[in-house]
């Protein structure tokens, strides 16, 4: 059965790619040192897959077909969003049979994610894994959800869903040792006046939340709540389903700086496995 | 009439540009004429990337952020084009508010 032999969750801005200096170097430093630290995290407990999460930019779904979570089952992903991104590489490698198998235990749980063949993991997913593994080897799934179209799901619903997810992946038997990683947020708005702003209040009161039993106050903010954070800030859904499927594992915060030049609160954190 | 048309014509030229070689990128003009139901109003904000016109339409946000990245702007540069409507209203006060 597999094990979760790494668990985090980081902010993902494109500015971190394309232009990483644009921002004080002080706090990209402490952002990027967060990111090394799990990387080489990873690297000693040398995980054979790994499963994001990340919000939908209408890059792989759009409003013809918008699903609240969608499974990547191919064997290999193109990514167009590489090359603006200014990436060395553009094919990801898929891990298929463990998206069947993530697919099919959802389904066991009663939740009904779309599948797709044809996934395109775009910055939201190629930010954070091009640190985890910057050579392109490591096999992934992608999984999105919808996080900016509503009617969206709950906080309490994104933690539900981790720990599902959580099942589903221990109880996987074709491979042992699998990363589960979650990318977005922290705070920021997109495409409407405030962009550019940041809810610091909010990142601080969130990641206190996020590392206490069951995220301490966090399920019982309403969806119109959480908006008031910013119309990106929904991505923390991704935050709050790892917390779920690593209930009970102690959380670590190892960076925050709100960086305005990126726009975006950008945090990482990490479970003990 | 339904802002779906104008999102779906935003969301094709964006798609068109990116997945295109480098050179051989649509502009909207061209995207635009491919049979969209648009009215003359939704027409002229596409055909002009109207990001201000846009966003008081209703296009989805993601669309708006995926046009101004496409159109050069980098980060929150592109803010004064939205200032003439106002940011949603706050509904709730949240409790994480410290004033």
């Amino acid at each position: 059965m597999a094990e979760i032999v790494t668990a985090y969750c980081a902010s993902h801005a494109p500015m971190q790619a394309v232009d990483p200096e644009s921002a004080p170097k002080e706090q990209a430093d402490k952002f990027f040192a967060g990111l090394e630290h799990v990387r080489n995290q990873a690297e000693r407990a040398r995980p054979q897959a790994v499963v994001m999460l990340s919000g939908e930019h209408f890059t792989s779904y759009f409003l013809d077909a918008l699903p609240q979570l969608g499974v990547g089952l191919a064997e290999k992903y193109q990514t167009p969003s590489a090359r603006w991104l200014r990436m060395e590489h553009s094919v990801l490698p898929g891990e298929q049979k463990l998206g069947e198998h993530i697919v099919a235990g959802l389904v066991e749980r009663n939740l009904w994610p779309a599948l797709s063949y044809e996934m395109e993991p775009d910055h939201g997913f190629l930010t954070v894994y091009d640190q985890l593994d910057p050579t392109w080897q490591l096999p992934l799934v992608p999984m999105v959800l919808n996080c900016t179209t509503p009617p969206l799901i709950t906080l309490r619903q994104s933690y539900e869903f981790g720990i599902a997810m959580g099942d589903v992946l221990r109880s996987y038997q074709g491979l042992e040792r699998v990363a589960f990683v979650g990318g977005g947020g922290l705070c920021h708005f997109v495409g409407e006046p405030r962009i550019g702003d940041i809810d610091e209040d909010f990142e601080r009161w969130f990641l206190e939340e996020l590392g206490k039993p069951d995220c301490g106050e966090l399920l019982d903010v309403p969806n119109d709540e959480l908006m008031e954070a910013g119309n990106g800030t929904g991505e923390v859904r991704a935050w709050v389903a790892l917390a779920g499927a690593m209930r009970g594992h102690e959380m670590k915060l190892l960076s925050y700086e709100a960086i305005y030049e990126w726009i975006i609160g950008m945090a990482v954190v990490t479970w003990t496995p | 009439m339904s802002i779906y048309q104008v999102q779906k014509c935003l969301y094709d030229y964006l798609r068109a540009r990116e997945h295109a070689p480098k050179g051989e990128q649509p502009d909207i003009a061209t995207v635009a004429a491919q049979g969209y139901d648009l009215d003359d109003e939704e027409r002229k904000a596409v055909e002009g990337l109207d990001l201000g016109t846009l966003y008081a339409m209703g296009t989805h946000p993601v669309i708006i952020n995926g046009l101004a990245r496409n159109m050069g702007y980098r980060k929150a540069d592109y803010r004064p084009l939205l200032a003439g409507s106002m940011p949603p209203e706050r509904k709730v006060k949240p409790r994480w508010l410290k004033s």
